[in-house]
């Protein structure tokens, strides 16, 4: 990707900001859906995290390149109360 | 605002359009992949059809391309799969064309997509930084460690662009059939993925097959990581890459991001109170979520947490792994296999 500011300055035809305008909303669409595909992978995505939890504290988890380190099983993380598991944040940090 | 995340996406899914914003001329299909709301800046899947021709010229947005499928007459050269364009924003590429037809990824990066005709370039463009390259026959794989810590052994790069401000950089990447990496990252950067063949896995979204494809905010989890079959991808970031790596899969990009400043501050604590201090004082310092978090303790019932009675366990490659007696996981000894 750039950021070397590689952009001129120019104006935006109204034609362009339609074609905008029409992909931001298509994009929004295929956000929920994405959003609802991940919710509903929940359930599975449980049993893959017990799976994970498994395979660190038996084989190792890979702390650099392939140097393994297993993890302590009284070590391994809980789920904090009330937090619902969550892989789609639309705008990262500033997600509400 | 940024593009929003997109993860896991598949163009398969969908149908092209019509690209009909002016310049560009008939025969233009593409499937838009993940769009900057503000600025329009863009990665599409465009198809070109057979006898596609578009006139000498260039864009007001920096534009990387790379063949995906079948031939392009770019001028007097013909490329095919595999090769890269790196175009500064102004650059005048030559005539374009396909007589066969060729898809192309093509990746707008500071504004919509635009095409004036021209043979020179525009005087602001900064025509120096234009390259390209076959990227399938022109570079050898390198292995993944261009970071520390790095991803395990199996996963390989092709570097295409780098940035030497932002260390932003475009790569192709590989994993090698049976490729697994068990742990979860998140970086302080935006990334993005188009997978050009195979699938690969990852913990939080499953399967991402050819075709697939993510742009991903940064501080965002993702993994542990695993391709049964082996993958090719082209990988994109918006600035330096860098591997945070830890095994809690419910940590918020809030909590990722302060764990990333705790760790500036662990490792650079002189640079991080001058960088605090010229704005605001914190009271407290940022939390490294993996000092604090809960954890399950010496009285947690692990055996029966796991999926398995510790002895057999359903990994992510569809086999069962069945282990008998107390031993370390080596390849020096047996495992019997049971294949589903």
């Amino acid at each position: 990707m750039t950021f070397k500011n590689l952009f001129i300055e120019h104006r935006r035809t109204p034609e362009a900001q339609a074609w905008i305008d029409e992909e931001v909303a298509a994009q929004e669409q295929r956000f929920q859906t994405i959003e609802k595909q991940m919710r509903d992978l929940a359930p599975q995505r449980e049993i893959w995290y017990r799976e994970f939890f498994d395979r660190i504290s038996t084989i190792g988890f890979n702390a650099d390149g392939d140097d393994k380190v297993r993890i302590k099983p009284e070590d391994l993380p809980v789920q904090p109360e009330g937090r619902r598991d969550r892989v789609v944040w639309k705008h990262g940090t500033d997600t509400d | 605002m940024a593009r929003p995340h997109i993860e896991p996406f598949c163009d398969r899914d969908v149908n092209f359009k019509n690209m009909l914003l002016p310049g560009f001329g008939r025969g233009m299909g593409y499937k838009m992949l993940s769009l900057d709301n503000d600025t329009g800046a863009c990665s599409m899947t465009v198809q070109f059809d057979g006898g596609y021709s578009q006139a000498p010229g260039f864009s007001w947005s920096e534009l990387e391309m790379i063949v995906i499928e079948g031939e392009l007459q770019v001028g007097a050269r013909k490329v095919r799969k595999g090769h890269y364009f790196f175009v500064p924003a102004g650059y005048a590429l030559p005539a374009l064309s396909s007589t066969g037809g060729a898809q192309v990824l093509m990746m707008y990066n500071t504004g919509e997509p635009s095409h004036v005709e021209a043979t020179e370039h525009h005087p602001l463009s900064q025509v120096d930084l234009y390259h390209d390259i076959d990227s399938y026959m022109d570079i050898p794989w390198a292995v993944g460690n261009v970071t520390k810590p790095s991803v395990a052994s199996g996963c390989m790069i092709k570097l295409l662009n780098y940035n030497p401000i932002s260390h932003a950089m475009t790569f192709l990447y590989c994993m090698t059939p049976n490729f697994y990496q068990d742990n979860i990252s998140y970086h302080d950067c935006a990334e993005e993925s188009y997978h050009l063949w195979g699938t690969s896995w990852m913990m939080q979204f499953g399967d991402l097959p050819s075709g697939g494809y993510f742009w991903r905010p940064a501080y965002i989890n993702h993994g542990a990581f695993a391709s049964e079959f082996g993958c090719i991808a082209l990988g994109r970031t918006d600035s330096k890459l860098f591997n945070h790596f830890h095994y809690n899969p419910w940590t918020t990009p809030v909590e990722n991001r302060a764990r990333s400043a705790a760790r500036i501050y662990q490792r650079d604590p002189l640079l991080y109170r001058w960088m605090m201090s010229k704005d605001h004082n914190h009271p407290h310092s940022p939390q490294d979520f993996e000092q604090t978090m809960a954890r399950r303790g010496p009285d947690y019932d692990h055996a029966a947490a796991a999926v398995s009675d510790g002895k057999e366990h359903h990994h992510w490659h569809g086999h069962h792994h069945r282990h008998d007696g107390d031993h370390d996981h080596s390849h020096s000894h047996e495992h019997g296999h049971r294949h589903d």
